[in-house]
């Protein structure tokens, strides 16, 4: 079997997280087909600015073709058209030249795979809010599959998006939540789909005391692992544990690993160590008693996955409907969505040993149940033997509908993104 | 601290946000002090009370806000509305004229719509001004509802606490009760009752001290103030220091010194059967004059 691997961006040092989703699923499925990735030049995922090479190049020994972006992000145009596809009603080409200003743009990409869409059996899209998804999808028809990637956050209800979720051959979900969200939306139940996730390569026997005597950390400690920012619930969880630990005189400390684009706080309390390797951060993830998840919007948080695999319970945002049911499906985390929430439950965690021992364990078997690598390959393999099968017994490809026509997509008849949103039914899926 | 049951193969994640929110909740209820409801109360009844708060100035400030003036004076259309005037020649032209008027539009059906609309609008005024009675009237209804389901939920307040007082001072009673029934025990009755039968050496300084002598009142009786050892509170707080050193095992003392071979002592040490500790009859002591600590050992000395 050939397959396509198709990202806005791809690299060993990329670390967002459907970049990194799509590398460890190309190498993973590596093993069992013939796998190629296409991808641009961009290394940067607010400018897409072209910083490497077009052409073929090998990465972990898979042929990685890249492409250049047409032009950089315009931030104020992005901005203004945002504003008038979420909050105002519009027009389908209104949404097309949103897309358009989001990127990454490359039209070269496109080209390349509306050429070999024959020389592929099929085409993994990566991210759909991307230009290169929904433009790709478009080019490859039937052998598209996708991996949306997709957050509670106003582009799903963009009207361009229903025909993509409607056309492709399958779907495979990061979990039940993103599943029921985008069924909401855009009534796609007839697309076979199957919620998949991710692994994470967890080393087998990470040291605590390594990192504790690297580091210099003493004592017990909370942890949490990701871009230090406001939009990550950062600030919040800042003030939250501040509150706390004032209030308890608590000896917990809150270690942050990561990038910081909040300030972070000076307070002995709270210790940053930057940005780790992943050998540190698996160490660190393992001498601590539990890894806070504060963000509000996830589609599938891996740290969290990667704490449950190290047998560490995690306290998250039950604002956040993917955690809160990872939370409760798991049984190997607690959630909070006040102060109060936070300071019982993370109390009842750090003071209770029995019951963050039982957490943990929790976590360990649901990670080796859903999210070990060879569950998620045999998700993966079963779903596109059964497409072939499909193909083999010539069961009528589903399409991807044509854009409207040209009048049709002038109309600004479309309502605000933002209210399509706020119908969408919210909470964890539990069933 | 245990605060689960916790058990590793059956951990329920919603359970245990369950019993966390509702310790939030029994937090959050015991966060003010009774002082602090009560003060809290009464500042909310003092306020939606006031007899001035209820006929305030709210329903015509909700009135001024709803209406957003006064309206527009309305108007009368007629027939021949159109054609008027305050000059006499005017109206003799306007009316000469109209047949040629006529040949370009049909001016009564203009003249029939003003007609009506004026009058729906006469009818419209009348009934906004019905409305804005009605909606002061509601106002005051919903205002006087929301005054008595806020002093309804203060006295259901009042109340709860009320009746967790007296339930915490019954357990407090029960269980004084029952301190008090274990260390009550049968005496014979010649040597134990205060008012029948008492020998007079053992009646002495209760007589003193005033034979119907009140827990929490001061003795009436003379007070030795020679020999500071005599006075009564003094005897009881020894009396109750030795019972206490002894582990409650009833014991008469002596100038402080417990004498474990006394009358007071024998019936224990017989394996006898405390006969008051189910009903107190004249027979047993009474343990009230002395509070909780006194009874049988009110007569020594």
């Amino acid at each position: 079997m050939k397959l396509a691997v198709v990202v806005q961006r791809y690299g060993a040092n990329i670390n967002g997280g459907a970049e990194l989703h799509a590398r460890y699923i190309a190498e993973h499925l590596a093993h069992h087909a013939d796998v190629d990735v296409v991808t641009t030049c961009a290394l940067d995922y607010v400018t897409w600015r072209n910083e490497l090479p077009r052409g073929r190049e090998v990465v972990h020994g898979l042929t990685v073709h890249r492409f250049p972006v047409d032009r950089e992000r315009n931030v104020k145009l992005f901005a203004r058209r945002s504003t008038q596809v979420f909050e105002q009603p519009h027009s389908h080409d209104d949404e097309l030249a949103w897309l358009e200003s989001e990127g990454p743009t490359s039209r070269a990409l496109v080209k390349f795979l509306r050429s070999k869409r024959e020389a592929y059996d099929f085409f993994l899209f990566f991210s759909y809010r991307y230009y290169h998804s929904f433009h790709g999808i478009h080019a490859v028809g039937s052998r598209a599959l996708l991996v949306p990637t997709a957050e509670r956050d106003e582009v799903i209800g963009l009207s361009v998006f229903g025909p993509v979720f409607r056309g492709v051959r399958a779907l495979m979900y990061n979990s039940p939540e993103e599943r029921a969200m985008i069924a909401a939306a855009t009534s796609n139940d007839d697309v076979p789909g199957v919620v998949v996730g991710i692994g994470s390569e967890v080393p087998p026997r990470p040291d605590p005391m390594r990192f504790r005597a690297k580091y210099g950390i003493n004592g017990r400690f909370a942890i949490y692992v990701g871009r230090i920012d406001e939009n990550k619930g950062c600030r919040e969880l800042f003030e939250f544990f501040l509150r706390y630990a004032r209030a308890r005189r608590a000896s917990l400390t809150l270690v942050l690993i990561g990038q910081a684009v909040l300030e972070v706080p000076n307070d002995p309390r709270i210790k940053h160590l930057g940005f780790l390797s992943d050998d540190d951060k698996f160490d660190a993830i393992a001498a601590a008693d539990l890894l806070i998840m504060p963000s509000y919007f996830e589609s599938l948080s891996m740290v969290a996955l990667e704490a449950w695999a190290l047998g560490r319970p995690v306290l998250a945002n039950g604002r956040c409907e993917v955690l809160k049911g990872q939370c409760i499906r798991s049984n190997a985390g607690l959630f909070y969505e006040t102060y109060e929430e936070f300071a019982e439950a993370l109390r009842s965690i750090a003071d209770n040993a029995l019951l963050a021992e039982a957490l943990g364990m929790n976590g360990r078997v649901f990670y080796r149940l859903h999210y070990d690598w060879p569950v998620i390959e045999r998700k993966y393999l079963a779903m596109l033997e059964s497409l072939k099968v499909e193909d083999a017994a010539g069961t009528p490809a589903r399409e991807v509908a044509p854009l409207p026509g040209w009048l049709a997509r002038r109309r600004r008849v479309l309502p605000p993104a933002r209210d399509i949103l706020a119908q969408i039914p919210t909470g964890p899926v539990l069933s | 601290m245990a605060d689960f049951n916790i058990r590793t193969d059956a951990v329920d994640v919603e359970q245990i946000m369950r019993q966390i929110r509702a310790r939030i909740r029994e937090k959050r209820g015991v966060d003010y002090t009774e002082e602090q409801i009560q003060e809290l109360a009464s500042v909310k009844l003092e306020k939606f009370l006031d007899p001035k708060g209820v006929r305030s100035d709210l329903v015509e400030q909700f009135r001024r806000q709803r209406s957003g003036g006064p309206p527009p004076p309305t108007y009368a259309f007629e027939e021949n509305t159109l054609f008027d005037s305050s000059r006499a020649p005017v109206r003799f032209i306007r009316r000469m004229l109209k047949p040629i008027l006529k040949l370009f539009f049909n001016p009564t059906t203009l003249t029939d719509v003003l007609h009506r609309q004026a009058t729906i609008n006469q009818i419209y005024l009348q009934r906004t001004d019905n409305r804005d009675e009605l909606d002061a009237l509601y106002y005051e209804v919903i205002h006087n509802l929301v005054l008595e389901t806020t002093r309804l939920g203060i006295e259901v307040k009042n109340l709860k606490m009320r009746v967790e007082s007296l339930s915490s001072r019954l357990d407090f009673d029960e269980r004084r009760a029952r301190a008090l029934e274990g260390v009550v025990q049968y005496r014979p009755s010649g040597a134990i009752s205060r008012d029948r039968g008492r020998p007079q050496s053992s009646l002495q300084p209760a007589a003193a001290a005033g034979p119907q002598a009140v827990p929490g009142q001061p003795s009436a009786g003379p007070v030795d103030t020679e020999h500071p050892e005599n006075q009564p509170a003094r005897r009881r707080r020894r009396r109750r220091r030795g019972r206490r050193g002894r582990g409650g095992t009833p014991a008469v003392t002596n100038g402080g010194a417990t004498q474990p071979g006394s009358a007071e002592a024998r019936p224990f040490e017989n394996g006898e059967v405390a006969a008051s500790q189910a009903e107190p009859d004249d027979s047993t002591p009474d343990p009230e004059p002395d509070g909780p600590d006194g009874g049988p050992f009110s007569t020594d000395q």
